[in-house]
């Protein structure tokens, strides 16, 4: 590349847009291992004078009153958990509706794809009645259950179901076997790029969620750690070095998932119309 | 005979596709259709939780809500939220993608930095931001008065009071979703650029069109659709506004940052008026189904050219 002035603009500004957007998590993973008299200074520290691991320390010493590695626990099961259910449902309904000849099957497929437009939002109270009358509040199923029911898991895998060609399943017919062999064996394996964005993207959702853990939980064990964060917040708001290291805790999973998975993730955003 | 019609084989396969797709509707018909319909049945009652009585009283929430104050204040806040966003966040978007598309070294680092902030939590996003803000301490306020004083700006720096101010809380709010929303759109506008064909603009080139004129008249135009959806998507997300003023500012300072998700939270979670939430959230809906149909109908509009 020739040098030009443009260019060294381009670059400076992009640079300088990338400091921007790192900044807050730059910070944050600062602030989490700087002692407490290193917090509160009017000039921010960048660069730890004495770095320390005290506030993770402190987590596990409070684990009565504020129980982080419970929440970390629950956060887990629940998007692992979630995730492969999720893929697992979605993926068998996906299969009937675009290879499984049976009445009623394009009107129910409209009835759920038209649900993909009505926000999470508008369902959580009558949601939360449900719940309720199952006796699931304060329970995994509270957090794992209702997330499984989404249409949009369906839609994207009946899509690629249908680019993979016929010719294969009509074979694997003639050769005696069952829809469901050709399901697991034949389907689900051609599929792996789809499931694989599909994995992600669910268990990213499940990890970060608010609303639902917020509204089918009180107990404070069965919190996920985006609502346990909070109730940290008002109950230690001065003790920022804690705060910020469970921050930390509730992001190094989806740092983790998205380092390894960043061109997938990347990749599945543009084919999906997928945003966060 | 009838079983001609329809022979056994189609009927085992119909069992089976039955049997593939129950366990799925199950749940989609306990936890998304019976909730649409329940919940615009909740709407017509008095329906208080701990109440032994649900009395029917048709329209009457609904008629309530246009005489509601707090829901106007809601509404009015969550419409100047999505002023605050949509267009200088999708304006950020493309800044970042157009800035990529000049195949830039070290594109995937710069790329996965601005996606970054997408991957969190809201609740990381706002105790992050809820310290960049702060008024003695913050980083924001500390870099503005570092660069006040390094432009030798006239008096004394004065700290910007951020979530604490009813005039700065709900653009502050919207300047932490930007940063915290901005990759997704970004990635779809390159993906948008990258489909736009070289030859365009090297014939645009040659008629000695300037940097400007290409952006008008090529890029801009055939970036249309990418435009239209992110837009749209992006207006449908920041009607449901919720997690950022429920954590950070709780809908204060006087009821600044209330929005419609926070009210129908607040009335049906705190003060337990279900059937008044079901109203909120079905008058939100009915905005969100607005955005919707224009948006199949701008983008339907654009598939007919």
């Amino acid at each position: 590349m020739r040098f030009s002035l443009a260019r060294v603009v381009l670059y400076l500004l992009m640079t300088v847009a990338a400091v921007l957007f790192l900044m807050p998590v730059a910070w944050m993973l600062v602030m989490s291992i700087l002692p407490e008299h290193e917090i509160f200074q009017p000039v921010p520290h960048w660069i730890p004078q004495e770095p320390t691991l005290q506030n993770f320390q402190e987590l596990f010493q409070r684990a009565e009153e504020a129980p982080v590695m419970r929440w970390f626990w629950n956060s887990l099961f629940v998007a692992g958990t979630g995730t492969v259910a999720y893929l697992l449902l979605s993926s068998m309904a996906a299969y009937a509706f675009s290879r499984l000849e049976f009445p009623g099957r394009n009107v129910l497929f409209f009835i759920v794809l038209s649900t993909l437009i009505i926000p999470g939002q508008v369902t959580i109270i009558p949601v939360f009645l449900i719940l309720q009358k199952l006796g699931w509040f304060n329970t995994y199923y509270a957090l794992i259950v209702p997330g499984l029911a989404g249409a949009f898991g369906v839609f994207l895998l009946r899509q690629f179901f249908l680019t993979i060609p016929r010719e294969i399943e009509e074979a694997a017919l003639i050769d005696g076997c069952g829809r469901a062999g050709i399901y697991w064996r034949i389907i689900l394996p051609l599929s792996k790029p789809a499931l694989a964005t599909l994995a992600i993207f669910s268990f990213l959702g499940g990890w970060n969620d608010f609303m639902l853990p917020l509204i089918a939980t009180n107990e404070i064990e069965m919190r996920t750690l985006p609502v346990g964060l909070t109730i940290f917040l008002g109950r230690y708001s001065m003790q920022y070095g804690l705060v910020m290291a469970t921050a930390v805790i509730a992001t190094l999973p989806v740092l983790v998932v998205f380092l390894l998975f960043q061109r997938h993730i990347i990749r599945g955003v543009v084919l999906t119309g997928l945003k966060g | 005979m009838k079983r001609m019609a329809f022979p056994a084989h189609q009927r085992h396969e119909a069992l089976v596709g039955y049997l593939f797709i129950a366990p799925y509707l199950v749940l989609f018909v306990l936890f998304v259709l019976v909730p649409v319909v329940w919940g615009f049945f909740i709407s017509l009652h008095n329906w208080h939780v701990l109440g032994e009585q649900k009395p029917f009283v048709g329209f009457a929430n609904y008629r309530a809500l246009l005489r509601d104050d707090l829901f106007g204040i809601a509404l009015l806040n969550t419409g100047y939220f999505a002023l605050l966003t949509v267009v200088p966040g999708n304006v950020v978007s493309l800044l970042l993608a157009l800035g990529l598309n000049a195949r830039i070294r070290g594109e995937d680092v710069y790329k996965a930095i601005f996606y970054l902030p997408v991957i969190l939590s809201v609740a990381v996003v706002a105790i992050i931001w809820r310290w960049m803000y702060s008024t003695e301490f913050g980083l924001l306020n500390y870099y503005l008065k570092v660069l006040w004083q390094f432009l030798h700006l006239p008096g004394e720096f004065q700290p910007v009071p951020w979530l604490n101010s009813p005039q700065t809380a709900m653009p502050s709010l919207a300047l932490m979703s930007i940063w915290w929303g901005a990759g997704g759109s970004m990635l779809i506008y390159l993906a948008g650029l990258r489909a736009i064909p070289e030859e365009y603009y090297e014939a645009a080139r040659i008629d000695g069109a300037s940097t400007w004129g290409r952006f008008w008249h090529i890029t801009l135009p055939l970036l249309k659709p990418s435009l239209l959806f992110c837009l749209v998507m992006s207006l449908i997300g920041s009607s449901q506004v919720f997690g950022q003023s429920y954590i950070l500012t709780g809908g204060g300072p006087h009821y600044s940052t209330l929005t419609v998700v926070l009210y129908m939270y607040q009335t049906g979670f705190s003060l337990y008026r279900m059937g008044y939430a079901c109203a909120v959230a079905y008058v939100m809906f009915l905005i969100v189904l607005g955005f919707t149909l224009l948006q199949f109908r701008l983008l339907s509009a654009r598939g007919e050219e």
